[in-house]
């Protein structure tokens, strides 16, 4: 009996389940169909000024002043596309948007939603604080980089990546390795990348961190933007990290960087009891370096049994000019050395 | 000997049988659909956080970070859509990425046309031997116009796992993508897939994207321009499974930390990780699940910190099997791979150092996937049977077959949801209701054909019998194929 009451209400309670959900499914979509139809409706009246501000043909600011006059629904609807737009677009219409958020009191409002209690009000607040350049929002927005929430630490280094200010380096690159509250590395690295030449130093820092992504990221960043400083750092790290990532991302960036002496540095590292990703690596990086002292390893690992690490090798030689080709004589029937001089001269043929 | 004299005896062992297994399979019953119900909510969680993330994306373009990708293409046989899907592949939106494509000793045309359509020249190219391969290589192509990052390898027929190998050889990016030649990539997809090895790029191995059907969809040049339903239900219920699999199964799973299956039709991977564990093993039926299992033994093994993530955005659409014929060998084929594969790795199980693989993962599957048809055929079999001999209160089993399959709809209808919230790639109206009816169908035949094709797989494999790979026969539905 207890048995069959149990039955029927588990199956009424499962049913009743499914009956809940198609009628879930069915609001999602009719709310969101209707809050597309309203937004385009109400954005309908604004659409030719908020176009002509972006497509920077409002000489006279008067489209410009005419979407500072939305109020109500239509503002918050027209700031949602206005923050869109600014994603996309630079220079004098984009500050002239930037003075509509600030005529509707939208940066003054996303200063204050940094401390909301809703995750995605704070991340959106950040955001909108780096598309409209609010340079003074700086200590704040280096502050949510320690946010609970990784959405609104992303956005706060998006945003002050948007900002450029040197100043918010350090922290961005030591959010990095928080614990438990780690700033993903993709965007501090694209953050750091548009923060200019200050950053060198921190960078030089941060290859000393004691996080393997946080010295991953300098690493990269310092062979990306050609930073001397932190050169006896990164031959520190090819030659002793314990993450083999770091190592390659060390020895690729050696190679941009690098000097002459470096050659023997990568060189090291091309050895056989080296791992065979991290050989590969530091060949690129001789090709890269392009420095004619690495002539005499390269041309030592035509004979590597590994084709890829010939094949690399041969190219780099190739690519260092008359002596490296010069180091091939002997090797012509090669597969590898044949490979890189097809490769190169179909390459050639076609630049 | 006639019925009256049969049916005594059936009878008892009827009502013996039904009384052994009643309170085991009661337990089995209250387990699966708990453990389903934990997986949803799990999924669910998983989804709120991805939402956000959704919510307050910013552009990654994959600029700094982003590593370069080699898309593995094993091809057989695929004259008819190689040029389109190779073009495609090498439009994708990404940074740096090749196309490694290796004609698996085609019979057809297909290195034909790609010889024709990106004028190969061949390359005395020597391939490195890092992963192992028995066939003989033919040779290497490249594109001649020396820009296109293009390269096609012609090697000895000698299945898809050795093809992959041999790509994997091939490859010159850090990570390796295995896709199916037939398989659409969304234009974004690589971006999304590849973000959490940007993210965390020290610690992360494998990542796996969510694939869709794509049949019914309209398809133009590679690209999909029009999601649509499928026109028949055997792929429209297909796409049901999909939708559970992938939004519920394996998001659940990756919030657990206990992702052990990238499917095979679009898995990403770092190329050094799968190379030192050998690659795929071409005499494994589910070698794509024994791959990723490989993964987790090694980096355990070795006490390493890593990660397998599972990213829901659809990164992969595919053509599923439109016949019952097809889907028969398809199942079958999974099931035996699930069954190889679990059997190899059972020494991870109940072992403390393999962690949630072995702890919830590994017997998960051991007991809800490998075991479940076993016990829906005794039910398939025996309630019929009682209820014909009048054993059983027919409307107390009736309400218990409602009560089993209206938890299955409630299963694939918390999967709509989902997909409508986050993603509601599906425009029309009518997709819904043929949505919400095919998950209702699943359970009548559909259902239980699946459950006889997937004991056939294990059958088989325990009677030692060699695996015939069937021939996925494709419909075709690029408007813009020759």
């Amino acid at each position: 009996m207890v048995g069959g009451a149990l039955l029927i209400g588990a199956t009424v309670a499962v049913l009743g389940g499914c009956l809940l959900l198609v009628v879930t499914v069915v609001v999602v979509r009719a709310a969101r169909h209707s809050r597309t139809r309203r937004d385009q409706m109400l954005l309908s009246p604004l659409r030719a000024p908020l176009i002509t501000v972006a497509s920077g043909e409002d000489d006279d600011g008067s489209a410009a002043e005419q979407l500072t006059w939305a109020t109500g629904v239509s503002r918050t609807v027209l700031d949602g596309n206005i923050v869109q737009l600014l994603t996309k677009i630079r220079g004098v219409p984009a500050e002239q948007l930037v003075r509509v958020l600030e005529v509707h009191g939208a940066v003054e409002a996303a200063v204050a939603d940094l401390t909301h209690r809703s995750s995605v009000r704070r991340a959106r607040a950040a955001q909108l604080l780096g598309l409209a350049q609010a340079g003074h929002t700086v200590p704040l927005l280096v502050e949510a980089l320690r946010d609970e929430s990784v959405e609104v630490r992303n956005s706060a280094a998006y945003a002050l990546g948007l900002i450029g200010d040197a100043a918010a380096a350090g922290p961005v690159l030591a959010a990095i390795g928080l614990p438990d509250r780690g700033l993903p590395a993709a965007t501090a690295a694209e953050a750091l990348q548009s923060m200019g030449v200050g950053i060198s130093e921190v960078l030089r820092e941060g290859l000393g961190d004691e996080n393997a992504r946080t010295r991953m990221v300098a690493a990269h960043l310092s062979g990306q933007r050609s930073f001397t400083r932190g050169l006896p750092e990164l031959r520190h790290l090819l030659d002793h990290d314990t993450d083999l990532t770091v190592r390659e991302t060390c020895a690729a960036a050696i190679g941009r960087l690098g000097r002459g002496e470096d050659a023997a540095v990568l060189a090291r590292h091309t050895l056989a009891d080296e791992p065979l990703s991290l050989r590969r690596a530091c060949v690129q990086a001789l090709g890269e370096l392009g420095d004619e002292g690495a002539v005499p390893t390269l041309a030592v690992l035509l004979d590597d049994p590994d084709p890829r690490l010939a094949e690399l090798a041969a190219s780099a030689l190739i690519e260092l000019g008359p002596e490296g080709s010069g180091a091939l004589s002997g090797h012509e029937d090669d597969p590898a050395v044949r490979s890189a001089r097809l490769m190169a001269s179909l390459q050639k043929a076609s630049a | 000997m006639s019925w009256d004299g049969i049916a005594p005896g059936l009878r008892s062992f009827v009502v013996w049988a039904m009384d052994v297994s009643s309170v085991p399979i009661l337990v089995y019953f209250v387990l699966i659909n708990s453990s389903l119900l934990l997986i949803i909510l799990l999924a669910y969680l998983e989804f709120r956080a991805q939402q956000r993330r959704r919510a307050t994306a910013v552009s990654w373009q994959g600029a700094g970070l982003a590593p370069g990708v080699s898309l593995l293409v094993p091809a057989y046989n695929e004259e008819a859509g190689i040029v389109m899907a190779v073009k495609s592949f090498l439009t994708l939106r990404y940074p740096r990425h090749e196309v490694v494509v290796v004609d698996d000793g085609s019979s057809d045309e297909t290195f034909a046309r790609l010889e024709a359509a990106f004028d190969l020249v061949q390359v005395p190219r020597e391939l490195p031997h890092e992963i192992p391969v028995r066939a003989t290589v033919l040779g290497i192509f490249v594109p001649r116009d020396g820009r296109t990052r293009l390269v096609v390898v012609r090697k000895e027929n000698s299945g898809r796992s050795e093809a992959i190998n041999v790509a994997i050889n091939a490859a010159s990016e850090p990570l390796v993508a295995m896709i199916d030649g037939d398989s659409i990539l969304e234009p974004d997809g690589l971006l999304h897939v590849t973000r959490p090895f940007a993210d965390d790029p020290t610690r992360m191995v494998a990542t796996g994207g969510a694939i869709r059907p794509v049949n019914g969809s309209r398809v133009v040049s590679g690209r999909i321009v029009r999601v649509e339903m499928p026109q028949t239900w055997i792929p429209r219920i297909q796409l049901v499974e999909y939708l559970r699999a992938f939004l519920l199964g394996r998001t659940g799973w990756s919030r657990l930390g206990g992702l052990i299956l990238i499917s095979g039709a679009f898995g990403l991977f770092r190329r050094d990780v799968v190379v030192e564990v050998g690659g795929l093993d071409p005499g494994s039926i589910g070698e794509d699940f024994e791959l990723v299992m490989r993964i987790h033994k090694r980096m355990r093994d070795q006490g390493r910190d890593y990660k397998v993530e599972f990213v829901p955005e659809p990164v992969s659409w595919t053509e599923v099997p439109v016949t019952a014929k097809v889907l028969r060998n398809q199942r079958r084929r999974w099931h035996r791979g699930l069954w190889e594969t679990l059997w190899a790795y059972r020494g991870m199980l109940f072992r403390r150092k393999y962690g949630r693989v072995g702890w919830v993962a590994l017997p998960y599957y051991w007991l809800f996937e490998l075991i479940a048809p076993l016990l829906e055929l005794f039910g398939i079999l025996i309630v019929p049977l009682a209820l014909v001999l009048g054993v059983v209160n027919v409307p107390f089993a009736i309400l218990f077959l409602v009560l089993a399959y209206g938890y299955a709809v409630l299963v694939t209808l918390s999967a709509m949801v989902v997909d409508e919230w986050a993603f509601h790639k599906h425009d029309r109206w009518r997709a819904i209701w043929q949505t919400i009816a095919a998950s209702v169908l699943e359970n009548i035949g559909y259902r239980q054909a699946t459950v006889w094709w997937r004991l056939e797989g294990w059958w088989s494999s325990l009677r030692g019998k060699k695996h015939v790979w069937g021939v996925m026969t494709r419909t075709g539905f690029d408007e813009g194929a020759p």
